[in-house]
């Protein structure tokens, strides 16, 4: 084969490797940066929610919740930050809540299955967003959490 | 075990996949043949601005030695500039955490690890690196090792049409990859993500005070633009340390199923190019069927134990069963992005894990995983050949001595460069250093590391505490290896036919269902005689610890 005789160019190469770099590395980064910045700001931003005009949190992201009186998330998940816990999990951790609280038990219940998730049911539990429901109780009963409100 | 549901929702995922797959290959075939397009508009002058700058003359053909030095040359100077970026990234712009430049080793087998397509972490992404190196060197390298890839399995295509007379251009093939098949496709998986809640913006963190008075970090960054080349070229790697299990990675179970599907496409889809390219649509068959047969049998090996709802490693909104439907996804096309802690899976699950990986095409990384079933059709068809006492034949071109000498090479290389290392991780001390036992959990975890090293899949169980000298070393060598070895040898097969008389249809049927059982068949026997006792050391002890002592 002929070719083993030619020589060697090395524009290509460094041509290439430096319009690789700006394409891949920066110009589409940058581009799906501008279309979710305008178009989507609110998930593009890490889903920050605001009680009464503060950042409290992440829909997406767990955070600690210690006192009794709130729901807690899982300590032990693979991503260490796991948002979520099951329906039965919450449900166990309503007489706490309610003997904290003194709100009944059937109350809480049924805060916690208005926010209920898991549309895809056949592929796992249902669950709830630990942040997302300890926001509920806390518009829900404004004089029992009324240290939290921002 | 899984229930009819469940099975029949996994059914429609894949056949979903397939059908995408299917629709999208025509497309890429005009891509590669330089047909005329309703992108030429817009794209042509860019393309041809490119090819004059590098003056590239996209008419000059290349041979298989001269396109697969195009290749490993232009991966190799793209390794030394995002070496430079990761060692550099503290006197580089965006690093607003003010993360310090990465070690020399650390460095080089990040480099390694993304240029060939294994995305193998040694690191927390968001704890080491910058957004300027998330961008320029991860997301830059995920890339253009998905292209080259896919190159070098439609130049291997090539060389079995009858009539060729050369693989192609590489350089052309490359920049059409990026610029008519990523460029759209990543743009609308990437909104599709941004969409279902992962961010894309240039900060790092966003600063909260949570309900109970503590301040949080949220930390951000360009990820959607990650997640989508990260399936879609079958890298793997992830923009945080936890990957596709952190929920900015992934959200919700629609995500993940997105994700499922995205990882499948492209390898899928080069198999039906396989068909048109060669004009032959039937012998994409064997290709098809025999790598879905396979990746049934890992699912249902990994569906077999009881698959837990929630538990202790698998994040609530997946749960057990999407964690293992996604786990065997990711190594049988050697992706490698987990959703879970893979220490949290069944032995089982696990094995099954090691098949996909083993085998590398069911359906395996674009491009290459095709690469690899024609290497078991061409063993598959001598063995038959032996059999039946005729001359072997696959597409016609009689398969030599020097043919069957070249795909065994290709084979042996992969168990060579998985047990030798596994080996010296034991006795050098390097295992026991990091704190990696001698015992059945232990021994898993490094014949793991070095298996997704050389499959070029990158889940591990080791992450950061893989950080060490002699796992970063070991481990690049052997990503190295197993990626440009074994495509070097399989080009070298391809390029070979080129000149070759195809003869008529005397020989044996590939493109039937008896043959694809028969390579299905043959694929078990030979993976299962060469890897079957190193398997038995790790998780198929473990299972059957765990039979008696409880999981």
């Amino acid at each position: 084969m002929t070719e083993n005789k030619e020589k060697w160019n090395f524009k290509p190469i460094i041509g290439l490797t430096v319009i690789s770099l700006l394409i891949c590395g920066l110009f589409f980064p940058l581009l799906v940066t501008g279309i979710a910045q305008v178009f989507f700001p609110y998930q593009a931003n890490g889903e920050i929610v605001q009680l009464n005009g503060k950042a409290v949190g992440s829909n997406l992201i767990a955070q600690n919740f210690t006192l009794p009186i709130f729901f807690h998330p899982r300590n032990d998940s693979a991503s260490g930050v796991d948002p979520d816990i099951t329906l039965q999990d919450a449900y166990s951790q309503i007489p706490r809540i309610s003997n904290a609280t003194g709100i009944p038990a059937d109350s809480l219940t049924y805060i916690v299955n208005q926010n209920q998730e898991g549309t895809l049911w056949i592929f796992g539990s249902p669950y709830v967003n630990v942040l997302r429901i300890n926001l509920a109780l806390i518009k829900e009963y404004p004089s029992i959490y009324s240290g939290f409100s921002g | 075990m899984i229930d009819a549901i469940q099975a029949i929702s996994v059914v429609l995922i894949l056949g979903i996949t397939i059908l995408i797959a299917r629709l999208i290959a025509p497309y890429l075939v005009r891509v590669y043949n330089r047909s005329p397009s309703r992108l030429d508009k817009v794209l042509n002058p860019v393309e041809k601005f490119i090819y004059k700058i590098c003056s590239i003359d996209p008419e000059h053909p290349m041979g298989w030695k001269q396109y697969f030095l195009a290749g490993l040359l232009l991966n190799v100077a793209q390794m030394v500039i995002a070496f430079l970026i990761l060692v550099l990234q503290d006197k580089l712009p965006l690093n607003p955490l003010g993360f310090p430049g990465l070690s020399w080793d650390l460095a080089f087998h990040t480099v390694t690890s993304f240029a060939t397509n294994t995305n193998l972490q040694h690191y927390n992404g968001e704890a080491t690196l910058s957004i300027f190196s998330q961008m320029t060197a991860i997301q830059f390298l995920q890339w253009t090792s998905a292209a080259t890839g896919i190159c070098m399995g439609i130049a291997f295509i090539r060389g079995f049409i009858v009539g060729s007379k050369n693989l192609g251009n590489f350089h052309v093939d490359f920049v059409r990859t990026i610029t008519r098949i990523l460029l759209p496709l990543c743009l609308i998986a990437s909104v599709v993500f941004v969409v279902m809640g992962v961010p894309q913006t240039l900060n790092a963190s966003t600063t909260v005070t949570t309900l109970q008075g503590t301040t949080q970090s949220i930390l951000v960054g360009p990820v959607a633009s990650l997640d989508s080349i990260m399936q879609l070229g079958t890298n793997g790697g992830g923009f945080y340390g936890a990957n596709a299990a952190y929920p900015f990675m992934n959200p919700s179970p629609y995500s993940n199923i997105f994700m499922i599907s995205l990882m499948l496409l492209l390898p899928t889809a080069l198999i039906f190019v396989f068909g048109e390219l060669l004009g032959k649509k039937r012998e994409a068959r064997p290709l098809l069927w025999g790598a879905y047969i396979l990746f049934g049998i890992a699912l249902v090996i990994a569906f077999i134990p009881n698959i837990p709802l929630v538990a202790s490693g698998i994040e609530t909104r997946f749960g057990g069963f999407m964690s293992n439907f996604y786990t065997v996804t990711t190594t049988a096309a050697t992706t490698g992005s987990v959703n879970s802690a893979l220490s949290s899976m069944h032995p089982l699950a696990i094995t099954s894990g090691f098949l996909g990986m083993f085998i590398q095409s069911i359906p395996g990384g674009k491009g290459i995983g095709l690469m690899y079933m024609v290497m078991y059709i061409i063993i598959t068809v001598f063995i038959v050949g032996l059999m039946s006492g005729r001359t072997p034949e696959y597409l016609g071109i009689k398969i030599t001595g020097r043919d069957v000498k070249l795909v065994m090479v290709a084979f042996l290389i992969h168990p060579i460069i998985i047990l030798i290392p596994t080996v010296i991780a034991y006795a050098s001390g390097a295992a026991a250093a990091i704190g990696v036992g001698g015992n059945s959990v232990g021994y898993t975890q490094i014949l793991y590391e070095f298996t997704t090293s050389a499959a070029n899949n990158g889940s591990d169980f080791l992450g950061a505490s893989g950080n060490t000298t002699f796992f970063n070393i070991a481990t690049g060598i052997v990503m190295l290896i197993g990626r440009y070895a074994s495509i070097a040898i399989l080009l070298a097969l391809s390029g070979s036919m080129i000149v070759r008389k195809r003869g008529g249809t005397t020989g044996l049927k590939t493109d039937s269902p008896v043959f694809t059982i028969v390579l299905v068949a043959s694929i078990i026997i030979l993976v299962l005689l060469t890897f079957f006792p190193f398997l038995a050391l790790g998780p198929i002890s473990s299972f059957f610890r765990g039979l008696t002592n409880g999981f």
